[in-house]
Formats: C-alpha cells, structure tokens, sequence
C-alpha cells in the first residue's frame, strides 16, 4: 500500500520520520482519487442491483401465478412459497457476485491504469454495500411502497390478524428491517465469498429464511406482536455481526498496512 | 479504452439520467394529482379532441377488446404515418435552407405549447388543488414565462441551467398532454413510434438519418429541440460552450389539420431552427477537460459528429402532425451527452400512463428505462454514430409494465397484505 501511493505522487513526497502523518495524508489524497470511479460505480452498483432483484421478483412471481391467489386461511402453502422464494434470491445472490468478480477485473484494470493501484478493500465493501442497499430497496418499494396509495386519505388501515398498529405501520416497520438484514447480508455474503469463508457464506441464507419465517408468525391472530420484535432482533443480529466482521477486516488491514510501511522503511 | 469510457461515462449519464428522472417525476405527479380529480372532463376531453392520434378511431371503454386492439394500430399507424410525411417535409424545408422561417416557425410555437398548453395544465393544477390564485396574475405569469421561454430555448446567451428547466418543462407540458389519450391507443403508439424511430435512424433512407447525413455535409448543427448535459466541473467549455450550444428546435411543419376539434388549439409545430457556430470547432477541439488519452480518442470524433445531432422532437399538441422524434444522442466528452427531446416525452409518457394504474408499475418502468437509457448510451459510445434512444427503453418499459401488472403484482401484494414477507 505504502510504495504504490507514493510512486503516485512521486519522489517528491520523501518520506518524513513523521511517517505515520505523511501515510495518513498521502493515503487521504490518494482515496479521494480513486473515490471519484468509485461513486459512480456504485450508484450504477445501486441501480443494476435494483433491476436485478426486480427481474428475479418477476421470474418468481410468473413461476407462481398459476396457484395465486391464494388462501390467506391455510398457511402451508406461505411455507413452500416462502422457501422457494428465499431459494432463488440467494440463487440470484450469488449470480449477482459472479457479476461482480468480472466487473471487478475491470475495475482493477482501469484503476491500475489510472491510479496505479488497485481497488481497495473499503471500495469493494463500498460496492457490497450497494449492491445491498439496492436489494434492500428493491424489497422496501415493492412490498411497502407500492401499498401506500390508499393512505394519503384521511383514514387507515387495519389487517384483522394484527388489529393493533395500523397496516401501513408495521409493514414500514418490516420492511426497514428488511432492508437493513438484506443492505448487510450482501456485505457478509460478498466478503464471505471474496475470502472464502464457508460461515459467512452460510450465515446469509440462514438469517433470509429466518427472517422470512418470522413474517409467517404474522399469519396468526395476534402474532405480529411476537413476531416483529424478534425480526427486529434478528436485523440486529445481522447488523452486529456485519460489524465484528468489518472491524475483524480493519484490524487485520491495518495491522498488514503498518508491516509494509516498517519493511519498506527498513 | 473502455473503461476510460465508462468512466467519463459514469459522470454523463449521471447529467442524462437526472433530467430524465425530474421529467418522470412531474409528469408522475401531474398524472396522479390530476386525474382522480379531474377524469370527468378528462373523458370528455379525450373523447371530443379529435387528435391526430384518434384520427381513425376514438376509443371508449365500452367496446371489446379485439375491436380497441385493432382501433389502436390504426390509430398507432395514422400517427406514425403523419409523423413520417411531417419529418420529410421538414427534411424538404432544411434542404432548400427555409432556416428563417423555420426560426420565426419555432420561436412562435415555443410560446404557443407553453402558452396554451401549459395555461391549460396550470388551470386544471389549480382546479385540483384549489390554489389561490386570481386570473389576472395567473395570466401575466403565464405569458412572462412564455415569453422567456422563447429565448430560453433558442439562443445560446441564456444560462444553461434555464435552457435546461425550460426543455423539461416542454417535455412536461407534452407528455402530460399525450398521457391523456385512452389506453390501449397509448400502448400502441409508443410501440409504433419506438419501431419508427429504430427505421428512421437507421435504414439507410429513413428521413432522419438523410437529415443527419444533409446536416454533417454541410457542418451545421441539426435542427432540433435537444437536451444538452454540461460535463461538470469544464467551466472553459462552459465559456466556450456558450458560443456552441446546441440550438435544435423541434420543427414540426403545422399542416392544418382540417379535422382540428376547437378545444385543442394546436399550438403549432415548432420550428426547427439551425445554429451554425463555426466558433465551435477549434474550442472544442482544444477544449478536452478530461485527460488526454479520451481527448485523443474523442478528437476525431467530435468533428464528425457535431453535425450528425439529430433531434426532432415531436409537437404533442393533440391536434397538429408532429415531427417524429428520433432520439440520437451524440457522444461528447466536452459538451455532454446530447438528449432528444422526444425521448423525454415519450418515456415520461410511458411512466404517466404506468402512473394511471399503481406505483409498484411506475417504479418497475423507471427502472426499465433508466436501464434502457444506460444501455443506450454505452451503446453510443461503442458505436459512435448517432442512434435512436427510443427502442430499447421503450421494449423494457413496456414489457416491465405488463409483466408486473400481470405477474408481480398479485403474487406480491397477496403476500404482503398479509404480512408475509421475504
């Protein structure tokens, strides 16, 4: 990291026994750079993951046409729907990172070109990050938004199995967990895949159809009162444990980072 | 070379996409805040206005389907067959250099769609959301805006940001008016005009790719209404490109329409106006923000190219031919991407009427055409010659349309009114 920023900017910048202040600074110019592909790459990382989730929502929902709708009694048939669902999303995931290793390779010839450097593992976590905040907002519009119409006058709604919050409410409520277990899971499912850690890549299926599970509990009367607090837990577990991963990931960086800069001095 | 491309890309399309979305967006909220309240005298409307598009046949909601199908093709094929004879006199016109007519032409029907057709919208806005306002002031606002907007499209001493505000408003005022027409004939239309357009630039004899051809042979700017997309962050190109704009205006031939209901005053075809700016060549060729490898690649190009700006936008008031629109965009790293004005009519056309029946399809057509329009433009740049915008994102648009009004919906909204989700 140390010798291609500076062979960027040249021998002017001598290294100073303020070593770690000159890396610091060096390496703040040399992001800002390299931020500059990145953004745009990643609101088109945003808008592809966006179009990619929408198609597999329709391939889907044309797969199961023929059995809508269904019977909002029994609710067997929920069960298949929701495997079968969760199934190929994470089918598509992972058809989603194959993608994206070969718009990486580009990414990595062009930043070399330019930069001299490759990108960088907070730009690829940048680029996860859309990648699942697209899906994430994939979910929110179309199992949220879209039902908002009916709201804007001036009475609301109530479903009959959760008569206690308006319908409007706790389907928000959902879908924000939503989108934070899906915005992390692609952030643990892309390192998981890039490291090759059979956990992480584990993790991200379980916690779906977990998720997806709890939202059975709402068929229940009265079950959305059990249900959507655990969903809450379970987003916050996603979250806590995309953290420990990130902050695993930066520790390690850093630690590599201050052993190239002593071999490099030395 | 690509991914030098795809990053100077990145930042246009950005400066294309922003537009287009605004447009989208009014056209959305006109569309959604004016027809529940209005749909009376907006049947009534439709179903009196003997426009070009319903020239053959007037759609009502009682007949059956096989009969509204064909009426609508006959309908789409009228349309598409005026729109073709106008864009050829319009190629007659700029090939026996008529450009002081078509000038005063354009200039003239700029104030009338914004004028007539835009006062028609503010009167129906203010109906609808019961705004205060008087009709003295309603009017000196409505003909100070015309009147700037006159200008504001036409020469090059205008700020570009008003230049801009002014084309999405026009683009506004259209596609507003073309949502209007019944269903089934809409579908139809944007399907036959996406295929004309695909005819138009491409076949070899097709009028607008003879405009483009007469246009490059002579180096002058196209005529047409046509969005242009400063690259950020050039402010020499900005000074240069002040002498360079790009003044296109839509000419739209008016060819009195004997059958012209009196409600729809047609605002007339605008007038395609030619700017020829020989002070272009050299700043634009000296001018390259970007670093010099696109600059090497993009020099050439750029003095080819600056002629082949084809842009017809089409006159949508209901009741006049309109120029088709074809949508080719030119690629240009130091005057940013170059947007038919068509274009935005159409795909905010498509997302209006996507508009008329639930949000979940609105979104599923913006992404279709934001997808399309991306699509388009990388094909731009692997090409290099000027393309139609329409097709692409027009076939995605549509087809999102139908499959999420036929499959996703019920498969997604049986779920999540019960709280199922996933």
């Amino acid at each position: 990291m140390g010798d291609a920023v500076f062979s960027v900017f040249g021998s002017s910048h001598v290294l100073p026994n303020k070593k770690s202040l000159c890396n610091t600074v060096l390496w703040g110019r040399f992001t800002r750079q390299l931020n500059k592909i990145v953004p745009t790459h990643r609101m088109e990382g945003r808008r592809d993951g966006l179009l990619f989730w929408l198609i597999s929502l329709i391939v889907l929902s044309g797969a199961w046409r023929v059995v809508l709708p269904l019977n909002s009694a029994a609710w067997w048939p929920y069960v298949i729907l929701i495997f079968t669902s969760v199934g190929f999303q994470e089918a598509t995931r992972l058809m989603f990172w194959k993608l994206y290793k070969r718009l990486e390779v580009i990414l990595d010839a062009f930043a070399e070109e330019k930069f001299r450097s490759r990108l960088s593992w907070t730009d690829k976590m940048q680029i996860a990050l859309a990648g699942g905040l697209g899906h994430g907002v994939a979910h929110a519009v179309f199992f949220c938004v879209s039902l908002l119409t009916p709201s804007f006058g001036p009475a609301t709604y109530f479903v009959d199995r959760c008569s206690r919050i308006p319908f409007f409410l706790v389907s928000a409520i959902i879908s924000l967990v939503f989108v934070i277990i899906h915005t992390f899971s692609m952030i643990i499912a892309f390192n998981g895949y890039a490291d090759g850690r059979k956990v992480d890549q584990v993790v991200v299926p379980v916690v779906h159809i977990l998720a997806a599970v709890m939202t059975l509990m709402n068929l229940a009367p009265g079950g959305c009162s059990i249900g959507v607090p655990l969903l809450c837990c379970v987003g916050a577990i996603t979250m806590y444990y995309c953290w420990q991963m990130v902050w695993r990931k930066l520790t390690e960086h850093g630690r590599r980072q201050r052993n190239a800069s002593e071999i490099h001095i030395s | 070379m690509e991914q030098s491309i795809l990053d100077s890309l990145g930042v246009e399309i950005i400066g294309v996409m922003s537009p287009v979305s605004i447009c989208m967006l009014l056209v959305v909220l006109l569309v959604s805040t004016l027809s529940p309240s209005s749909i009376s005298s907006f049947e009534s409307s439709a179903a009196s206005a003997t426009t070009a598009a319903t020239l053959v046949y007037a759609e009502s909601p009682s007949d059956p389907p096989a009969r509204r199908f064909v009426g609508a093709l006959l309908n789409a094929a009228a349309f598409v067959a005026l729109v073709a004879v106008v864009t050829t006199l319009l190629v007659v016109l700029y090939y026996y250099r008529f450009t002081g007519f078509l000038r005063n032409y354009v200039r003239f029907s700029a104030f009338f769609v914004i004028a007539s057709m835009g006062g028609s919208i503010l009167l129906t806005v203010l109906r609808a959301l019961s705004l205060p306002l008087d009709a003295v002031t309603a009017m000196i606002l409505l003909l100070n805006l015309s009147a700037i907007g006159v200008p504001a499209v036409l020469s090059a001493a205008v700020p570009i940001l008003l230049r801009q505000a002014y084309l999405v408003a026009l683009a506004v005022i259209v596609a507003a008016w073309f949502s209007r027409l019944p269903e089934w004939t809409t579908w139809t239309l944007l399907v036959a005009l996406a295929l004309y357009d695909l005819a138009a630039v491409l076949c070899p004899r097709g009028p607008l790719r003879v405009l483009v051809e007469l246009a490059s042979s002579r180096e002058e700017e196209l005529p047409a209404l046509v969005y242009e997309s400063r690259p950020a962050g050039s402010s020499v190109s900005h000074a240069m490109a002040a002498f360079g704009s790009v003044e296109l205006q839509p000419v739209e031939t008016t060819t009195p329409n004997p059958t012209i209901s009196t409600q729809n005053p047609d605002p007339g075809p605008r007038i395609i106006e030619v700017h020829r700016n020989e002070e272009e060549t050299s700043p634009l060729m000296s001018n390259e923000p970007n670093n010099s490898d696109t600059g090497n690649v993009h020099q050439p190009y750029i003095a080819t190219m600056r002629g082949r700006d084809v842009e017809s936008n089409q006159d949508p008031s209901s009741s006049s031919s309109l120029m088709p629109t074809s949508e080719s965009e030119e690629f240009d790293t130091s005057r940013g991407i170059r947007l038919g004005l068509g274009d935005f009519v159409f795909y905010s056309v498509l997302v209006g009427r996507a508009a008329m029946y639930d949000l979940m399809t609105v979104y599923a057509c913006y992404l279709a055409i934001i997808a399309g329009l991306a699509c388009t433009l990388i094909l731009l740049s692997i090409c290099r010659h000027a393309l139609p915008a329409l097709p692409i994102s027009i076939a995605l648009g549509v087809g999102f349309y139908f499959l999420t009004r036929l499959l996703l919906e019920p498969f997604v909204v049986g779920a999540s009114t019960n709280l199922v989700m996933f």
